[in-house]
């Protein structure tokens, strides 16, 4: 084991010396002039989030572009300075340190997961740095933020809200749910307990699990022992594809309910129709008859945008709406006390930051309605209310079935 | 920007905090942990609910983070105790994933996937976020370099180089009449010592801590680091951990200036970037950057 070591040469020192020097240098290339409004966005390019990111980026890169090119925010040009936030807390921690600290942006704009919310968080208000985010965890809005944070992902009481609704409305009368171990999992589980007994339905067990298992088959015999006539899957695709294949196995003919993002094309695709048949998703529904998704479909090459992407346009759009209210103040504190003034309202409702921006500029007062919905908050930072949409698997495709 | 680079000092003092609790172990006494994550993990759980739950003041729940982990350290050290290689390296990542199962299914003490916020930190809230970046920094560096005397005077002493002996061959060490597996239990109780502390100061500084955050990943970063400085000296894995940050964050710059690239290939080309820079390190140090030189012993 005994090594003869080297000492760190002064030429090596030296090689080390310069190119810290070229990092450092080439950070100032990518500052920016001074006039521009500078903004981040903070999404997570790799990592579980990792194919979410990228779409979510471009929704927002494509607004930025689009209000470039028609002049700007009262004549400034737009600037995004953007970061991967791994879907991991500590990256995202550095990550927003560099956007805060050397890019000095006014808004970290579209964080996914919560925790990634939750550890950003506190950087964003101490900074005095406004934060939007699309993570639903109950928790978030109940940070002290100080009015520095929205967020347009509907919270769990509103979604299992609707959700309790459309269950009822099938009629179903004995539920089970099989939950993935999330900051979700169990406010879930309270509000279905909350609304099942007003139409005369009950909670007849739940299990949560870990998501990372192979197997479930203790955890479907505990919900098949239960007899319900509905499952509600509340996980993540890998999870709800086992679990809907051991369903299957298992001899299990009742319903089946689960969040669209977890039972989605893809799973459809990996698993034979007879498995999924029947089984309705829930999805925290875009406003996918508004131009402003319609525009943003076309843009993103899609017919089918997911939430978050539509979510992370609107983000920016009523980011930039805020700083032309605070006339052009480009601040986190400025658009923490103009955002609402432009996203609810008697204003002229529009459905994108240029026109929104061309109004503001005409004195009028504007009222943001976007491609993820009525975009209205509460003084917490939650959304006032969202559609959530309800399919139903049939022959491998989804088929709509109602929106809540 | 001062304010950013005061933030990655303070990053990097972690990482420097968890290769030299890592060197301790397998540097010096050549057992290896691949749970790092998940005594750093431990030790920021228990300063945190020490704090935040039970109200005793941070210097306390540091305390705490050290004298706890350390115990955890020494329990999983005498369980393993005839492990070597491979079959330590599972168990003890296996340990990490249970310390973060833990974590996210006892909601009742941790508060299960929503983690713990509002983490006391020295004089948070109430100096600007910059000013209390810098006390940080300074907190942090005071931690690093305490340990890193402490540990430098375990690896100088006839206690190091009996270390040295059970990492070379322990069962010539227990033929000269050392009590290999008390050395090895101690050493491992004030290694987790070490990690705990670490994870305490990274739950104090950020404020937050989640089951998400003691993620592998970490537990990789550290073994590059302790490699690219230097297996075995003290000095080479701070020197190391300062390294891998500066490579995680410059990267950051270097792929943001090539142009023509898309988002998601940004981000994998800075991944791609921090193992290449490391395996070039190693392909031109194999033994790290500071190797380690062994104690003159007179004779």
């Amino acid at each position: 084991m005994r090594q003869r070591g080297m000492i760190l040469s002064r030429r090596a020192l030296l090689g080390g010396a310069a190119s810290a020097g070229v990092l450092a240098s080439l950070a100032g290339v990518v500052r920016a002039q001074p006039a521009a409004i500078r903004l981040g966005t903070l999404n997570p390019l790799t990592g579980s989030g990792g194919s979410y990111g990228p779409s979510m980026r471009k929704a927002m890169e494509w607004v930025a572009q689009e209000v470039n090119a028609a002049g700007g925010v009262n004549g400034r040009q737009v600037q995004l300075f953007s970061e991967d936030d791994q879907t991991n807390p500590e990256a995202a921690v550095r990550a927003a340190r560099k956007l805060i600290d050397i890019d000095k942006v006014a808004a970290v704009m579209g964080t996914w997961a919560s925790a990634v919310t939750t550890a950003v968080a506190p950087l964003c208000w101490e900074s005095k740095t406004f934060l939007t985010t699309v993570s639903g965890s109950d928790t978030i809005t109940q940070l002290p933020h100080n009015g520095y944070l929205i967020r347009t992902q509907p919270n769990t009481h509103l979604q299992i809200g609707k959700l309790g609704e459309f269950l009822l409305s099938l009629r179903v009368k004995r539920v089970f749910t099989l939950a993935a171990q999330t900051p979700f999992a169990v406010p879930s589980q309270k509000r279905l307990q909350e609304i099942l007994p007003r139409g005369g339905a009950e909670t007849v067990g739940s299990v949560i699990y870990d998501k990372d298992k192979t197997t479930f088959r203790s955890e479907v015999d505990q919900a098949l022992r239960a007899k319900p006539d509905m499952i509600y899957l509340n996980g993540y695709t890998p999870d709800c594809t086992i679990l809907m294949k051991e369903l299957f196995k298992a001899g299990y003919t009742g319903a089946k309910v689960a969040q669209g993002y977890a039972v989605n094309t893809k799973l459809l695709g990996q698993l034979p129709a007879e498995v999924t048949d029947g089984t309705y998703t829930a999805t925290p529904s875009p406003a996918v008859e508004s131009a402003g998704y319609r525009r943003l479909a076309k843009v993103l090459g899609t017919d089918d945008l997911d939430p978050y992407s539509c979510q992370c346009h609107d983000h920016i759009s009523l980011v930039l709406l805020a700083v032309a209210h605070a006339k052009g103040e480009a601040s986190g504190t400025a658009i923490r006390d103009h955002v609402r003034k432009i996203s609810q309202g008697n204003g002229v409702k529009v459905d994108s930051a240029v026109e929104g921006l061309k109004l503001l500029a005409q004195g009028k007062d504007v009222n943001y309605e976007g491609a993820s919905g009525s975009c209205d908050f509460t003084e917490l930072g939650d959304i006032l209310d969202c559609k959530i949409r309800f399919d139903q698997a049939q022959g491998g495709k989804f088929k709509f079935v109602k929106l809540i | 920007m001062q304010n950013y680079l005061v933030a990655m000092a303070v990053f990097a003092c972690f990482y420097a905090l968890l290769a030299l609790g890592l060197n301790l172990v397998w540097g010096m006494a050549g057992m290896i942990n691949l749970g790092l994550v998940g005594f750093f993990a431990f030790g920021a759980y228990v300063s945190a609910l020490a704090t935040r739950r039970g109200g005793v003041p941070i210097v306390a729940g540091l305390v705490l983070a050290l004298a706890l982990t350390a115990v955890v350290g020494a329990v999983m050290a005498m369980i393993t105790a005839r492990l070597r290689g491979d079959y330590l390296a599972i168990i003890t990542l296996g340990f990490s994933e249970v310390v973060r199962l833990v974590a996210s299914n006892e909601i009742w003490l941790t508060n299960g996937t929503d983690g713990i916020s509002g983490i006391p930190g020295p004089w948070r809230g109430r100096v600007t976020p910059e000013t209390f970046n810098l006390v940080f920094l300074g907190v942090a560096a005071l931690v690093v370099a305490l340990v890193l005397a402490v540990l430098q005077r375990v690896r100088h002493s006839p206690y190091g180089r009996v270390l040295r002996a059970i990492r070379d061959d322990d069962q010539v060490a227990a033929v000269a009449g050392k009590h290999v597996i008390r050395f090895k239990v101690e050493a491992f109780a004030l290694s987790a010592g070490v990690l705990g502390v670490a994870g305490a100061l990274w739950g104090h500084y950020t404020s937050y801590i989640a089951p998400d955050v003691f993620v592998p990943l970490i537990t990789i970063y550290v073994v590059l680091a302790l490699t690219a400085g230097g297996t075995g000296n003290n000095w080479g894995a701070v020197l190391g951990a300062f390294l891998v940050v500066f490579f995680m964050e410059g990267t950051r710059f270097v792929t943001g200036a090539v142009p023509g690239l898309q988002a998601v290939q940004v981000a994998a080309l800075r991944e791609a970037l921090i193992g290449v820079s490391l395996l070039v390190i190693l392909r031109l140090r194999p033994s790290g950057l500071l190797p380690e030189r062994l104690p003159r012993v007179a004779s």
